[in-house]
């Protein structure tokens, strides 16, 4: 059975807040995941996210605010906008786009992160291991 | 044709419009970017072949006309600028590495032909004072080709073509928008130092993300390339993409911001363009 690796940013003013709440509400997600802390969603370098992949991870998760509650005021417009253009760059270098997913949570929202990491884990499943893992370990 | 640009740049030294012209220079049978300081030598100014005018040059990473500027504050430097110099000097200057205020440009248009051979869609600068507007060519065979493979075949094709790289760094030498002091493509973190080829695709990645909302398509990258990676290929693309998501084309308008340094109520982002 193909367990996958997660990398998530989570943002520290909402979606880490929120998954800490999941944590106390005991809401129960798929432990694939791995949770960096960020200030913001908009610290989130393209970089960080082809690096990822380059190591082997399967998907990677950026949570951050709701428009317009971000804590640096538009650091999330930022994040949205930076990776619409990654996931088109990485369509065309052949990684499924669908293995980035930008989410917003917020602290209030431990049930939402949850919910959104059971249906992340599913469809990284559904797309199998990272194709760049493979080719790597020849 | 060369003739009349001759004249144009003549005429703006005598009536004192600039004080020097940057432009191609053709000396023993080769074409060299050069500094016009004197009337006569402009005889053999040329505008063919293409050869890049705005690269940043090497060790100070520093473009040319950057490098007049800081020597000579208030010099009038006129630029002979086909249509992807001009786009590169108004990009330039956006993001503050020239001053466009003692720039004249003269603005020279390019053959049908030329604008085949470089794959150009827009082979005129929008200030045209030579020559005319030819229509530039829209349709790419190599972005169709790639549109058309499936994911995993676009990966094996990158996987073979970005294994002829040898990192030379001719891609990011030869572009004009590659002005960053400290490269992401240089340091360890990013891909490791010391191997060939680089780490796929993440060593070419840096360069696309960079080049998302800066790339002019002059197509310098492919052409400096000398294991002939398709790089503009890609580029090409993100740019049809950063027009469709956020209605912005580089190059244009010095005034209008790159959409990835403003907030969506700045420029708006179009949903649902992502598959």
């Amino acid at each position: 059975m193909f367990e996958p690796k997660i990398l998530g940013f989570c943002c520290n003013w909402c979606a880490y807040a929120g998954a800490d709440l999941a944590g106390i509400n005991r809401n129960q997600y798929p432990p694939n995941i791995r949770i960096i802390r960020v200030m913001c969603s908009g610290t989130i370098d393209p970089l960080y996210i082809m690096k990822a992949f380059q190591k082997g991870t399967d998907g990677v998760f950026i949570g951050g605010c709701h428009i317009g509650d971000c804590h640096y005021q538009n650091g999330n417009h930022r994040a949205k906008k930076r990776v619409a253009v990654v996931k088109k760059i990485l369509s065309y270098l052949g990684i499924d786009p669908r293995r980035v997913r930008l989410e917003w949570v917020s602290a209030a929202e431990g049930q939402k992160f949850a919910q959104v990491m059971n249906d992340f884990v599913a469809e990284i499943k559904r797309l199998g291991p990272n194709p760049l893992k493979k080719r790597f370990k020849a | 044709m060369i003739k009349k640009v001759q004249e144009l740049a003549k005429e703006y030294f005598v009536n004192e419009k600039v004080d020097v012209i940057f432009g191609l220079r053709e000396k023993n049978n080769h074409v060299a970017p050069h500094i016009f300081k004197k009337v006569e030598e402009l005889d053999n100014l040329v505008v063919s072949p293409k050869y890049p005018l705005l690269y940043n040059c090497r060790p100070s990473k520093k473009n040319i006309i950057r490098l007049i500027e800081e020597k000579y504050p208030n010099i009038k430097i006129g630029v002979i600028a086909k249509g992807c110099d001009k786009r590169a000097l108004i990009e330039l200057a956006k993001r503050e590495q020239i001053d466009m205020k003692n720039i004249e440009i003269l603005g020279v248009a390019c053959s049908r032909e030329e604008a085949i051979e470089c794959r150009c869609p827009r082979p005129y600068p929008n200030n045209l004072l030579i020559g005319e507007k030819v229509e530039g060519v829209f349709e790419d065979k190599s972005v169709e080709d790639l549109l058309n493979k499936s994911l995993s075949e676009r990966l094996a094709f990158w996987q073979y073509q970005l294994s002829k790289c040898i990192k030379c760094y001719g891609c990011r030498n030869a572009c004009p928008l590659c002005f960053c002091q400290d490269c992401a493509m240089e340091q360890e973190e990013w891909s490791k130092t010391g191997e060939i080829p680089p780490e796929i695709p993440m060593f070419q990645f840096i360069r696309f993300y960079h080049l998302a909302d800066r790339c002019i398509e002059c197509g310098e990258c492919e052409k400096a390339c000398p294991m002939d990676i398709p790089l503009l290929t890609i580029s090409k693309q993100v740019r049809r993409d950063v027009k469709e998501l956020f209605n912005y084309e580089s190059g244009l308008d010095i005034k209008q911001k790159s959409p990835l340094l403003t907030t969506l109520d700045e420029t708006p982002m179009k949903e649902g363009v992502n598959k």
